[in-house]
């Protein structure tokens, strides 16, 4: 019992005391989630088709707006689709060697490796191994944007709002 | 399957190699594209795009070759403790430049509308030049054509031959134009000093603005009001006002406008219009009374002349028929001058030089009527032509006025003859100057009345003036008199040199 005033005193309710002894019992903790290591792969993974949606729609974009008729923003549009090819090669290598564990790799000998793929090896290995030389598709996006950038700055007339040729 | 592991080798570290190149060039064409319109938001998200390439394209690459190496070099381990960290910073700046290109979309519509706006602006901003322009143009047309106004009402202002004075309404002068300063302050330059002058000082009745302020409070204005004006000499020149009350005078308050003409010309032409309708009246009476008082004469004379044959010379009756032969000769002389001051006969026209009739007028006035001591002086214009007139009239006339001159100037003085050749009207000008006692102020209008005289009598008829003005009348000219009490006078014969007009009268 409480002292609350002089000569008087008031008894918790019984809700009360039983959160009290739930808070106070031995169980795991709940605060904070626990992550495996395939949490990241699948951060990651989401990563890569966020980043093949946006390249995607910037595809679509430039084509609803016509910006494709000007040389720039057509290479620009290039190097968007050869991301979005990219990023679709990255997630599907990292689908079946990490996510899946269908695929793996072998080192046989410094110049050699052994692609496994299990019951579907005839395909997927490779499938798997193209999809490993993923910078031949990086690369050539680069390449585009970089192309593109430079008609841009060639010729920014018709290639931004307000600058249409006179 | 198994592959060869160098073309993964090459590609990898290759390709990280050239992506790690190929987004700093981009990154650098990017940064020369928001430098070339640094205000463009399209350039600022691609530059923005390009830095979180070149960051993904570094880490990617740096783990990629980092994973090679260490795979390589036997470190399998120490590339397991790494790959987590490579592998998140991917994915973040995955999900960054993902999440940065997903606002094409919106960047691009920004830039269209701060385009259009801009454009707007733009358009706006020529048009209010170009009405900027207009209206500088409209206030330039407008400045110079009030500066014109301006400087023609000026014009008027300073060029008038009339006195204009801007006063207030207690009638002190706020300006006067030249045509007022001189006739107020004896020259132009008097302007400024008259400016803060009250009026009324000039006013030869000073009770004259309060009735002129009276008249313009009352009505507005007033017109044609008689003044006398208080000339800078002292003289009063009479003048016809008339004043306007301005309400707004250019922020000074209300003000009187008042426009003084003078009317002392007019009044003088009045005066000798007048004079020549009583001269005219004059001479028809005086013609019907010389022709009844002729005929009678001329009966008397006849009569006498026979008595006297009949008288024995120096007798008594013989000298009281001479007496009475002489006074009616000097009643029919006279009548006879009358008869000439208003005979309508044409005068004879006759090509004449002037100057010799002149000079045979001072001679016969030298030798016979000037006295010694009056000293005779000639100014001739040699340019006046041969004229055309009655010589022996024209002869009549200067010896008159010569022999007024010799009594005006009394026993001593000096006596010019002045011509003066008026080319622009084709009239020749002859005075008889001379500094004599003058004609009083009372005297001039009469000089040229039959019989009036101011010499006792005896000494004069009182017709020299009235005859020689007859003969002026008739050969198209006129007789003028300036004359100043005790200082001489000046009586100056105008004669048209070709001769008078045909329907000219007297």
């Amino acid at each position: 019992m409480l002292p609350l005033r002089r000569g008087r005193t008031v008894s918790p309710p019984p809700a009360a005391l039983a959160a009290f002894l739930f808070f106070l019992s031995a169980s795991p903790l709940h605060a904070l989630q626990e992550h495996g290591p395939t949490d990241s792969l699948v951060l990651h993974q989401g990563a890569h088709l966020l980043f093949l949606a946006a390249m995607g729609l910037l595809v679509l974009r430039l084509r609803q707006r016509g910006l494709v008729r000007h040389p720039g923003w057509r290479k620009i549009q290039l190097a968007a689709l050869f991301f979005v090819l990219w990023n679709a090669a990255a997630f599907f290598a990292h689908l079946l060697d990490e996510q899946w564990g269908i695929v793996a790799t072998v080192r046989l000998a410094p110049a050699w490796v052994r692609i496994e793929a299990g019951a579907f090896g005839e395909i997927l290995a490779p499938l798997y191994y193209l999809a490993r030389l993923d910078h031949l598709l990086c690369v050539p996006a680069m390449a585009f944007l970089y192309a593109g950038l430079r008609d841009l700055r060639r010729r920014p007339e018709a290639a931004f709002p307000g600058e249409e040729e006179p | 399957m198994t592959v060869p592991f160098w073309p993964l080798f090459a590609v990898d570290v290759g390709g990280s190699l050239a992506m790690i190149a190929l987004s700093f060039l981009c990154l650098g064409t990017a940064t020369h594209l928001r430098r070339a319109d640094p205000e463009s938001l399209l350039r600022i998200y691609l530059f923005w795009v390009c830095v979180g390439l070149a960051g993904f394209s570094l880490s990617r690459a740096a783990g990629h070759i980092a994973r090679q190496g260490l795979l390589l070099a036997g470190r399998e381990d120490l590339w397991a403790a790494l790959r987590p960290y490579s592998s998140a910073v991917n994915t973040l700046l995955f999900v960054a430049l993902a999440a940065v290109t997903l606002f094409f979309e919106r960047v691009w519509k920004a830039t269209e509308r701060i385009a259009r706006d801009r454009l707007a602006l733009r358009r706006a901003r020529a048009e209010l030049l170009e009405v900027n322009r207009e209206l500088e143009r409209l206030a330039g047309d407008r400045a110079r054509a009030l500066a014109f106004s301006e400087r023609q009402y000026r014009r008027i202002f300073e060029v008038a031959r009339d006195p204009i004075l801007v006063l207030d309404p207690e009638g002190t002068i706020r300006e006067i134009n030249p045509a007022g300063a001189k006739l107020l302050g004896g020259g132009e330059e008097a302007a400024d000093r008259l400016r803060g002058a009250p009026l009324v000082r000039f006013l030869a009745r000073p009770g004259a603005w309060r009735e002129i302020g009276a008249a313009i409070e009352r009505r507005g204005f007033v017109q044609n009001v008689e003044l006398e004006l208080r000339r800078a000499d002292g003289v009063l020149l009479p003048v016809l006002a008339s004043a306007v009350r301005d309400r707004e005078s250019g922020g000074e308050g209300a003000a009187v406008h008042l426009i003084a003409r003078d009317i002392e010309e007019r009044r003088r032409l009045q005066e000798q219009m007048a004079q020549a309708d009583r001269l005219a009246s004059i001479g028809q009476l005086s013609a019907g009374v010389a022709h009844e008082i002729n005929n009678p004469l001329g009966v008397i004379l006849g009569y006498t002349q026979l008595l006297l044959r009949g008288e024995a010379p120096g007798s008594e009756r013989h000298r009281d028929l001479k007496t009475i032969e002489k006074h009616v000769r000097h009643c029919k002389a006279i009548v006879e001058d009358l008869l000439k001051f208003a005979r309508r006969s044409e005068p004879k026209q006759e090509k004449v030089d002037i100057h010799r009739t002149i000079e045979e007028v001072l001679h016969f006035f030298g030798q016979n009527a000037a006295g010694g001591r009056i000293r005779l002086e000639s100014d001739f214009d040699r340019r006046i032509p041969e004229v055309v007139v009655d010589e022996k009239k024209i002869k009549q006339v200067l010896l008159n006025l010569l022999m007024n001159a010799r009594h005006a100037v009394g026993g001593e003085g000096t006596i010019r003859v002045v011509t003066r050749w008026l080319e622009e009207e084709g009239k020749l000008a002859v005075a008889v100057e001379d500094d004599g006692c003058g004609i009083e102020d009372k005297d001039l209008p009469h000089i040229f009345d039959p019989f009036f005289t101011t010499k006792p009598t005896g000494e004069g008829t009182g017709l020299g003036l009235s005859v020689s003005y007859g003969i002026v009348r008739r050969h198209g000219g006129e007789i003028r008199v300036e004359s100043r009490p005790g200082k001489g006078s000046v009586f100056t014969v105008v004669l048209p040199a070709a001769g008078a007009p045909p329907e000219e009268e007297t």
